[in-house]
């Protein structure tokens, strides 16, 4: 295998090379930012909001406590940790993409959210944050998004503080065969057309549901999470398997 | 890995926590009173842990209102105060009886800051909506205005109506179709059955001293016969 073959990663079920991910990524948020809530509701009919829900239920957040919140994008969890932590405590919205987080800025001053709150545009792979740095780390559908998951989950362990915790919501596999398959049509027929429909984009969209499909399943997950420095870690299916929540602890 | 069981019992809680939590501040914002009571408690976080259902209820107080969230994972320390309570002291508790009556009694166990109990109890249960400017938002002011006075002055004669019916009904049905006996007639009733039913009594007394009497007398009468037949008998 020559250098160049072994450099390449996917971008849903494209092959592109590991630099260009990054920007195509982009590109994808970049289009979809201004309309990105009112597609997540679309799409989920509603239910992303119970599953983060359950992600801030998990989080164990307390005031005083540090939390970061990787490719928080529109800030929905920010938006209730930077309550959560109260004004001893702090929240860093960090994402990739300068859209998001300028939406999400806007979102979460809209809401009167204010001192607790940083924003920082950063690579998840390599955090500009010290070595156990914070109480709890969160990322929500994004991890899907990054080119090298392990380097990211590593980089996210070394600056999660010993006994802090690592929560990771992301599509995964249904376990259900019936229910793959209505939602295989669902996200491959429908979705691009309401993607289209929506916010003018089928490309993203469709670009969404394969980079679902490409994501490792669940067991996969929690041993990445495992090598990547993590104990105690577990999962839960919500909605049949269509999201799964692991949760990892720094010991 | 949780079961399907789990998860499903996972969402549906998750969901039903989401509804109330989306009432009560909707309910909240719109009480004049709250955000000054909300102001003092922000920040403050209550655990709840209910015996039966087993359910542990984090209730997380800030300026906009209050987060619900299920504690399974959290410890004692994450909360100024912890209550331990079972369904009747919560009925008991939101009803109105207070916190040290239910202390004493046994009911109910307190840890951490108390007062924090007391004052939510006073935020959830004081609640007086201003549903006049809820209207007055949607309608403008003026329209709002009369809209609630109309429906003030329609609760005041639905009220005083309802009154009138009922004294209406039980003029006719006591005093001019005489269905049913008033107050007054079925006491009068009762003391001329009382007296009846002491007369029935004296009559009935009298009537067995009679009896006794007239026995006596007829085996009186049967001793005299008897000697006066033996008598007349020559020896």
């Amino acid at each position: 295998m020559s250098p160049t073959e072994k450099r390449t990663t996917h971008f849903g079920y494209e092959e592109v090379s590991v630099d260009e991910k990054a920007s195509r990524v982009a590109d994808v948020f970049h289009s979809v930012a201004a309309r990105y809530d009112v597609m997540n509701d679309l799409m989920s009919m509603g239910i992303h909001r119970l599953w983060k829900r359950l992600t801030i239920e998990r989080s164990g957040v307390r005031p005083g406590h540090h939390v970061l919140d990787i490719a928080g994008g529109t800030g929905d969890l920010t938006l209730k940790f930077s309550r959560m932590v109260g004004p001893r405590g702090k929240v860093v919205l960090a994402d990739i993409n300068a859209s998001m987080l300028h939406v999400g800025r806007d979102k979460l001053m809209d809401n009167g959210v204010g001192g607790n709150v940083e924003y920082v545009q950063a690579n998840a792979e390599c955090l500009p944050f010290p070595d156990n740095s914070f109480d709890c780390i969160t990322i929500a559908f994004g991890l899907r998004n990054v080119t090298d998951k392990d380097a990211a989950l590593r980089s996210m362990a070394r600056v999660l503080k010993p006994g802090g915790r690592l929560l990771v919501l992301e599509f995964s596999k249904p376990d259900n065969p019936l229910l793959t398959k209505a939602y295989d049509e669902y996200s491959f027929r429908l979705l691009p057309k309401i993607g289209q429909f929506v916010a003018g984009d089928e490309e993203s969209y469709r670009y969404l549901a394969e980079s679902i499909r490409m994501h490792p399943d669940q067991e996969t997950l929690k041993g990445m999470m495992e090598t990547a420095g993590l104990d105690r870690v577990e999962y839960t299916n919500l909605t049949g398997g269509i999201v799964a929540l692991h949760r990892g602890i720094k010991l | 890995m949780r079961s399907d069981d789990e998860v499903s019992m996972l969402v549906t809680p998750a969901l039903l926590l989401a509804g109330c939590e989306r009432t009560l501040n909707a309910l909240l914002a719109r009480d004049p009173a709250a955000p000054a009571r909300l102001e003092a408690l922000a920040g403050s976080r209550l655990l709840i842990r209910l015996e039966q259902p087993h359910l542990q209820l984090l209730l997380h107080f800030h300026r906009g209102g209050i987060d619900l969230l299920r504690a399974e994972a959290l410890d004692e320390a994450g909360a100024d105060a912890v209550v331990e309570l079972t369904p009747e002291a919560l009925s008991e508790w939101i009803s109105g009886t207070s916190v040290e009556r239910l202390m004493f009694e046994g009911k109910l166990s307190v840890r951490g800051r108390t007062h924090l109990l007391e004052s939510t109890r006073e935020l959830l249960t004081d609640l007086d909506i201003d549903w006049e400017s809820e209207l007055a938002r949607w309608l403008g002011a003026t329209p709002a205005h009369s809209l609630a006075e109309g429906l003030r002055r329609a609760a005041r004669w639905g009220l005083r109506a309802k009154d009138e019916l009922m004294a209406d009904v039980s003029e006719y049905v006591f005093e001019e179709a005489r269905l049913l006996p008033g107050r007054q007639q079925r006491e009068v009733l009762r003391d001329h059955l009382t007296d009846l039913e002491v007369a029935t009594d004296r009559l009935e007394a009298r009537l067995k001293r009679l009896h006794r009497r007239l026995t006596q007398q007829n085996s009186e009468a049967q001793e005299k016969s008897v000697t006066d037949s033996s008598g007349e008998t020559p020896t």
